[in-house]
């Protein structure tokens, strides 16, 4: 229904979006996910004919976006970043002109008017002027012109943005409903969206596209390998010595130590692929004569996932430092928090030592960056920020 | 058959929604208002104040100064629509001024865009919906007018009136229509206002222009003057040549809208 091939988009020197492919099947959720500047919206201006690419084709419903423009019109439904509405029509009066200018018959427009209004929550409010509507209103009616005239593809670019939590789930379920009878690719930076709304996901970076596959086998593709955050008290040479004996066990990192108590440490052990050396962690450190005092297994979350995939190295590394900075910690210490989602539901904090320069970080391509998010290395922070745009 | 069904109600579906805003809108009031205001004070200062044409014609009258006899209709038609038509030049920018940058700042113009609608119909809607709303503006006019038309003696020839309002309302159709394409090349309203606003001033003035310059190209310049054409109409002359030039504007502003929107989709960054 929606095929991209080899898009790219150049604003003058700065490219955009480049060799971006990807398809979506009749009826399927496709979520477009991608950090903040990552050229999500370029690709939904670019499908909805709005903007031209600068090379390559993007088709939908066999129709190609800029050259048979008004084909394709005939058939999308776009909801922009900011949703097109004029603030001196009324909910209902909008959605009628909208009905119009899509060339929805007249004898269907009472009823399609009315049904998407009943669908998006805004039958109470439709004789009320837009611009007295809250944002959350107004995101709404965005979604309605997008598909009040029904049509086979929906484009939604951040559709839940200035949503209350209810509203979201409201909206997330009204996409839901929609899929079968309608494509819709929908962009968003929000994780659990995808995961939850989406058949299949489509992660951009720096313009280019990642990774695509469904949330299972994207959450798969990492959840092999498995985590544990331990806390001893002992030699911390030591017990890095004991742990590396292990077979089961790929890496070790010391963490932070502050707010231990004394003579205590913490490290990130990861597992080899397919392996769980939980058991043996334990029996070698109580061998050891060390003291065990927390051993909890972490696993990749989609989040990991994401951040793994969309993250260079550096970026990551400076971003998170910049934020510990910020936080009054003035310590030299890089310290990256990661999320996890961990067996006994706490929150653990991972920190690397320095072992990539951001000079060697490079574009993340599948092989070198689905490493776990653990291992990501972290530097102190650099006087030059990265800019979304940086190649 | 089709096709042109489905043009002719998108060109209805933009240019009611077109009207809708300016009826909506305050900004509208206030400009009609302050036009009303200054079009029934040009009007009652044209014929009762002491400089006025009542006045003038009785002091004719009694210096016994009828050398032509004076036709206070014709007059008072051609120097009050001549007003009218100075007036709307301060009026109309402020009027096309919002066409195009509002739709920019609201992003509706995205919405227009990927809408299975043509660069084409949205400017002809827009312009059709700012014209009618000139014209609901001119119209209580009328009603004045027609007081002055029934005290009259000798009584108006009302062909002279009904010409000299067609004029006007060309003439203010071709200022629309290049105001429209002004607001189509900025995101601010006011930048589009004062360019419009400068461009109408030229407009008007060129022949002055013109008649400094000699041979063809003069006479060439002097022919694009909305002045000229303008109070050919008001004189009571159908003039065909300043039909032809108001409605070549009304035609080179919508093209050159069209293209403008066009080239900014492709720009745009």
């Amino acid at each position: 229904m929606i095929e991209v091939e080899q898009l790219s988009k150049a604003y003058g020197s700065t490219v955009a979006i480049s060799d971006v492919s990807f398809k979506a099947e009749p009826g399927e959720i496709l979520g477009f996910l991608g950090p903040n500047g990552a050229g999500k919206t370029t690709t939904m201006r670019i499908l909805a004919g709005y903007l031209p690419a600068t090379s390559g084709t993007a088709r939908i419903a066999n129709h190609e976006v800029h050259s048979n423009s008004m084909a394709v019109r005939q058939n999308i439904g776009y909801l922009p970043e900011t949703p097109p509405l004029y603030p001196d029509m009324t909910v209902e009066a909008f959605l009628y002109f909208v009905a119009r200018i899509k060339g929805l018959p007249i004898g269907d427009r009472n009823q399609q008017v009315a049904s998407a209004m009943e669908r998006c929550n805004l039958s109470e409010k439709k004789t009320v002027l837009i611009r007295k509507l809250s944002k959350g209103f107004r995101q709404r009616v965005g979604i309605a012109q997008a598909i009040v005239h029904d049509p086979p593809v929906i484009i939604l670019d951040e559709p839940t943005v200035g949503l209350d939590p209810k509203q979201i789930i409201d909206v997330r379920n009204l996409i839901k409903s929609l899929a079968g009878q309608h494509t819709i690719i929908l962009s968003t930076h929000i994780l659990p969206e995808v995961s939850m709304t989406c058949d299949r996901i489509t992660i951009i970076n720096q313009g280019r596209i990642v990774a695509t596959d469904t949330p299972e086998n994207l959450t798969a593709r990492l959840a092999g390998q498995l985590g544990y955050a331990i806390e001893i008290a002992g030699d911390p040479e030591q017990a890095k010595t004991v742990l590396n004996q292990l077979e089961q066990v790929e890496s070790i990192k010391s963490l932070p130590d502050e707010g231990l108590a004394e003579n205590h440490h913490r490290f990130q052990v990861m597992a080899a692929t397919e392996q769980d050396p939980g058991s043996d962690i334990a029996q070698a450190i109580v061998n050891a004569n060390l003291g065990l005092y927390a051993l909890a297994r972490n696993r990749a979350s989609l989040e990991d996932v994401f951040i793994n995939l969309t993250t260079e190295e550096a970026a990551i590394a400076i971003d998170k430092d910049a934020d510990i900075e910020d936080s009054g910690n003035g310590k030299k210490v890089s310290n990256a928090e990661v999320p996890t989602i961990t067996e006994d539901s706490d929150s653990i904090d991972n920190s690397g030592n320095v072992e990539d320069s951001p000079d060697e970080a490079k574009a993340p391509t599948e092989e070198t960056s689905i490493s776990p998010a653990l291992e990501t290395s972290t530097e102190p922070p650099t006087t030059d920020s990265p800019s979304d745009s940086d190649e | 058959m089709n096709s042109i069904i489905t043009v002719i109600s998108n060109i209805l579906a933009i240019y009611r929604r077109e009207l809708q805003s300016y009826f909506a809108s305050p900004l509208a009031y206030g400009i009609a208002t302050i036009f009303w205001l200054l079009a029934g004070f040009l009007l009652v200062v044209l014929v009762f104040s002491p400089d006025g044409i009542l006045a003038q014609s009785a002091f004719a009258d009694q210096a016994g100064l009828q050398t032509a006899p004076l036709d206070i209709p014709y007059e008072f038609t051609q120097i009050y629509l001549g007003l009218l038509g100075s007036l709307s030049m301060f009026v109309l920018p402020a009027l096309s001024m919002g066409l195009y940058t509002e739709e920019r700042k609201q992003g509706t113009l995205e919405l227009l865009a990927t809408s299975p609608i043509t660069n084409w119909v949205v400017a002809l809607g827009k312009l059709l919906g700012v014209v009618t709303f000139f014209i609901t503006m001119v119209l209580p006019l009328l009603i004045l007018e027609s007081l002055i038309v029934n005290a009259s003696d000798p009584p108006f020839d009302l062909k002279f009136l009904f010409l000299g309002h067609c004029g006007l309302i060309l003439m203010a159709a071709g200022i629309l229509s290049l105001g429209m394409f002004i607001s189509s090349l900025t995101e601010s309203t006011v930048l589009a206002a004062i360019l419009t606003f400068a461009l109408v001033l030229v407009l008007f003035v060129i022949e002055g222009v013109a008649s400094g310059l000699q041979g063809p190209l003069g006479e060439a310049i002097s022919h694009l003057s909305l002045l000229k054409h303008y109070n050919n109409f008001t004189q009571g002359v159908l003039d065909i040549s300043g039909l032809i030039l108001f409605l070549s504007y009304v035609v080179l502003g919508l093209f050159l809208t069209a293209q403008s929107i066009e080239a900014f989709r492709f720009q745009r960054n």
